[in-house]
């Protein structure tokens, strides 16, 4: 283990050992102070530029993480068969020996019936090349919405667009950044530690900021201007600009779109791109007025805009048809939507085309790249909607509109790990689209194998919340089995899904339960048998995910002995694996997501069983060769590195990215043609549409049904990504701000509904109702209803931390209705009705 | 004869009985190797991974690293080339 000495920062004596925060996915570099085998301090490593020396708060109240008393230290077994909240487990300390055999018995029965009936709610990012290991197993099911909360149909947008896994705004050299139900660069989404240094440092570069939210978050507080909305209208007020820009000023940059985007290409009719008898798509030639194919027309001789008409068929560009399309969005009906006045609409819209400066361009280590320094960025609030599909598309092509995609001070994509952006080339001069970065796109089947219908989700993520409707209606869905077992791994659905309810029926179907974790939860209380698995700051890992401007990885490993009698999740996996005779299959699996099959020099052997370092030291000479495996890493805590501008700006060359996403209707109609085949006749297919627009969601016409107000939840630096709402050091710190004591509503509703704060209010919903004490401020929108996250607990077993029970997902609903149809993203935002209670 | 590296994963591997191996190789392509590698199942891995002269969906061909199309069996291989064939697991879950 590398050591440096104590140094100034601390008066303690000791060792400084360089580690990886595992409070988030994010994987902050830090260095751990440890006096004596005890771990007493944790600062941000300052040479990893991915942090720069900073923590946010989960970060440094990680050794209360470590040392939490009520930590799970010993395999245990329920002896109390009875289930449910508030029922005593009955739990029994048992031999790792006991634990693995029980375990091995159930998954075994239930492997050798039908793999399939197994459930698993899986989490731990940090982890995930674990993440394959139901897949070995042979179940396909996955029972969380964790990932698919925020990012459902975020990912695959962002997969479509440029093969990047997230996105963000140019630190470096943007100018106007207008926000949209996000908390980058103040206290959530990615790498927070360093991202709140970039913003700041942004800000005193003079770059403004104009938020937009529902709430005056802390990213809204301190910008530069904070509009209120309406939840789930943001693509209204976006589209509304966006009819400014195209109709009212006519300021877009037709260089990028014609010569970067698919937007010259030609439509016909059926809305499909028009193409000549090779399959090859056209464009309108401006020299000859014809058609012709893309790659026989230069770039500067295509026609951006127009309709023609060829051979008795009306054709338009992709441009012209989203033009048409914003005709009547004009500011005054999308002021009418999300309530930002039309006023506001133009101004900003002015403002942002200007800050844009369309056809600029800069210098940056000797290369010429377009400049354009204003950007508008997005997140969870913006767009995890029941047509969120539509939501992140209009963010994109709004940004895209100013040219501005993955160029410097622009809108860039984030890719999910050091391999940087998947690219490749597609059809017609495109970039492939990449929807699914995580795992193969599944196709179609029916009867489904998986209970979440991924089969039926050709670019959409993992939609856990449909198991709500499907194991409760199986018929419904074709579905031909039912499960029996549930594997939790670091995963609390009964706190993460929306219907609670029903998550608490279908848990208690379940014939075995276990559970891999580090505590006690909601979820994990209902387990046959628990197997305590090891905080970050004992365990071995190298980490890279999603990191905004930098790449490389960052090593965990342990910086004190292990407490009590736990496992690493890995060792206690593949210790199942072998028991249960698939350990050929689980290190096959390894081989591909570790990337071993690259260079088979690293391949693991299918029935050898290598320890987590081993694994770890082959990762690392892997990818950054022989000399540097963990050992290396060991001593120089992270290779982690800023990325190059040819890696950030425009990495696929000429490639063009799609503007008209021709390829969504595509394989729309494609699935349509499998769903008539099996004779499903009642699955929606309106989302599969090339080009965004606006239409009421379920949400909205909830309203007509006596539910007047709209239900957020939010969360803050000290609890997002995280499982961190049941630790003292941070919920001592939450507590004491008002924000995060009760139901925020805002001061004028209040008063017209006689609510003060402290008084005791009910949240009824479609699905379900909540209670707690009403706090009343100015800061949201006088429609809406703010829970945050803070006070959604049930459950805890510290008995420092008090249960404030508003569990805000009992309010969403799961079922299909609320979902994306065609990327399966969850709707986050539920109507309700206000009552009081005392 | 030059000699190849092939390396199977998953199912693959069941097929042709080993995880890696060099072979002494007579053929041009990727196909003409698919075609030399037998089976367990009596036939080759060709007969087994590929279906009107494409490769299956459910199967990947790395050589030396760079991911194959269907269409890319004609593929040629030089001496000390590594090929990786490997069946797709569908649901790697994501998040
Ligand atoms: S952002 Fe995540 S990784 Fe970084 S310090 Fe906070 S919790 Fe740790």
């Amino acid at each position: 283990m590398a050591i440096q000495h104590a140094s100034h920062h601390s008066s303690m004596t000791g060792q400084w050992i360089p580690s990886t925060c595992g409070m988030c996915l994010h994987g902050c570099g830090i260095r751990v102070q440890v006096v004596d085998g005890v771990a007493v301090k944790i600062e941000g490593d300052p040479t990893n530029p991915d942090n720069l020396g900073k923590l946010c708060p989960k970060g440094n109240a990680g050794l209360s993480r470590l040392y939490d008393p009520t930590r799970i230290l010993k395999p245990m077994k329920r002896t109390n068969p009875a289930k449910g909240p508030g029922i005593d487990p009955g739990w029994v300390e048992i031999e790792w020996e006991e634990a693995y055999e029980i375990v091995a018995r159930e998954l075994g029965r239930v492997r050798r019936d039908d793999p399939r009936k197994l459930l698993c709610a899986i989490g731990d990012f940090q982890r995930i090349i674990l993440w394959g290991w139901p897949a070995v197993f042979g179940s396909p099911n996955f029972f969380t919405s964790l990932g698919n909360y925020c990012g459902g149909s975020y990912h695959p947008v962002n997969g479509m667009v440029d093969g990047s896994f997230a996105a963000i705004n140019d630190y470096a050299y943007c100018n106007y950044w207008i926000q949209l139900g996000s908390g980058d660069g103040f206290s959530s989404h990615l790498h927070v530690s360093g991202s709140t240094k970039r913003m700041a440092d942004a800000r005193m570069r003079g770059m403004k900021v104009v938020v937009v939210d529902p709430r005056c978050s802390p990213a809204a507080a301190k910008a530069d201007e904070w509009i209120p909305i309406v939840p789930g209208t943001d693509r209204a007020f976006v589209l509304g600009m966006a009819h400014v820009l195209v109709h009212e000023l006519r300021r877009y940059d037709r260089q990028f779109l014609r010569e970067h985007t698919n937007a010259p290409y030609l439509v016909g009719e059926d809305g499909f791109f028009w193409r000549d008898e090779r399959g090859r798509a056209q464009v309108w030639d401006l020299r000859v007025d014809a058609p012709r194919p893309w790659n026989d027309v230069p770039r500067e001789a295509m026609a951006l805009e127009g309709t023609f008409q060829v051979d008795g068929h009306r054709l338009r560009t992709g441009f012209q048809v989203w033009k048409d399309i914003l005709v009547d969005h004009t500011p005054e009906r999308m002021a009418e939507i999300s309530t930002v006045p039309a006023s506001t609409i133009r101004r900003l819209a002015r403002e942002f085309v200007g800050a844009a400066q369309i056809g600029a361009t800069i210098e940056i280590e000797g290369k010429v790249y377009p400049f354009r320094p204003a950007a508008l960025n997005y997140y969870r609030g913006a767009q995890s909607h029941a047509n969120g599909l539509l939501d992140n598309m209009t963010y994109k092509l709004f940004n895209m509109l100013v040219g501005n995609i993955d160029v410097p001070g622009g809108h860039l994509g984030v890719p999910l790990d050091h391999r940087g952006f998947f690219i490749s080339p597609g059809e017609d001069g495109m970039i492939k689209p990449e929807p699914h970065q995580l795992h193969p796109i599944p196709p179609f089947k029916y009867p489904p194998d998986s209970t979440h219908l991924m089969e039926w989700f050709p670019i959409g993520f993992d939609a856990g919340q449909l198991n709500a409707e499907t194991l409760l209606e199986p018929e419904r869905f074709g579905l031909d089995y039912q499960p029996e077992v549930l594997l939790l791994y670091h995963s609390n659905p009964l706190w993460n899904m929306p219907e609670t309810d029903k998550i608490e029926q279908i848990m208690r179907r379940m014939k075995f339960i276990v559970a891999i974790d580090i505590h006690l939860t909601e979820s994990t209380q209902w387990a046959d048998v628990f197997l305590p698995d090891r905080t970050y700051l004992e365990s071995t890992l190298l980490n890279c995910l999603e990191p905004p401007v930098v790449t490389g990885h960052s090593l965990r490993q342990p910086v004190v002995e292990p407490l009590g009698d736990t496992r690493d999740a890995y060792e206690i996996l593949t210790e199942l694996a072998e028991r249960l005779g698939f350990l050929d299959d689980w290190n096959d699996l390894l081989n591909v997501v570790c990337g071993f099959v690259a260079n088979t020099t690293y391949m693991l052997d299918p029935d050898r069983r290598y320890t987590v370092e081993e694994l770890w030291d082959r990762f690392a000479r892997s990818v950054y060769g022989d000399d540097r495996g963990l050992e290396w890493f060991k001593r120089h805590g992270h290779a982690v590195r800023y990325r190059t501008p040819e890696e950030t700006y425009m990495p696929y060359g000429d490639l063009r990215i799609p503007f008209y996403f021709e390829y969504v209707k595509r394989v729309g109609a494609q699935l349509r043609q499998q769903m008539e085949a099996a004779g499903i006749t009642d699955w929606r297919f309106d989302n599969y549409v090339p080009l965004p627009f606006w239409k009421n969601s379920p949400v909205i016409e909830d309203g007509e049904r006596g539910y007047d107000f709209y239900a957020i939840t939010f969360k803050e630096a000290l609890h997002t990504f995280a499982d961190t709402v049941v630790m003292p050091w941070l919920t001592e710190v939450s507590e004491k701000d008002p924000v995060h004591q009760g139901i925020l509503i805002n001061r004028a509703t209040a008063e017209r509904l006689g609510i003060e704060t402290g008084q005791r209010i009910r949240l009824v919903s479609p699905a379900g109702r909540i209670e707690g004490r009403a706090q009343v401020v100015e800061g949201i929108h006088p429609q809406v209803v703010g829970v945050s996250n803070a006070i959604t607990r049930e459950y805890v077993t510290n008995p420092t931390v008090r249960v404030k029970g508003a569990h805000f997902n009992r309010l969403l609903t799961g079922s299909m209705r609320y979902t994306d149809s065609a990327t399966g993203g969850l709707e986050s935002t539920a109507r309700v009705r206000i009552e009081v209670i005392d | 004869m030059p000699k190849i590296h092939v390396a199977a994963i998953g199912m693959a591997r069941k097929l042709v009985g080993f995880s890696q191996r060099t072979i002494d190789f007579s053929g041009e392509t990727v196909a003409d190797l698919l075609r030399a590698l037998n089976t367990v199942d009596g036939r080759t891995l060709y007969a087994n991974l590929v279906c009107e002269g494409k490769l299956r969906g459910d199967y990947a061909i790395l050589v030396n690293g760079m991911s194959l199309t269907a269409e890319q069996l004609e593929t040629r291989l030089e001496g000390g080339d590594e090929v990786v064939t490997m069946a797709i697991l569908r649901h790697l879950h994501g998040g």
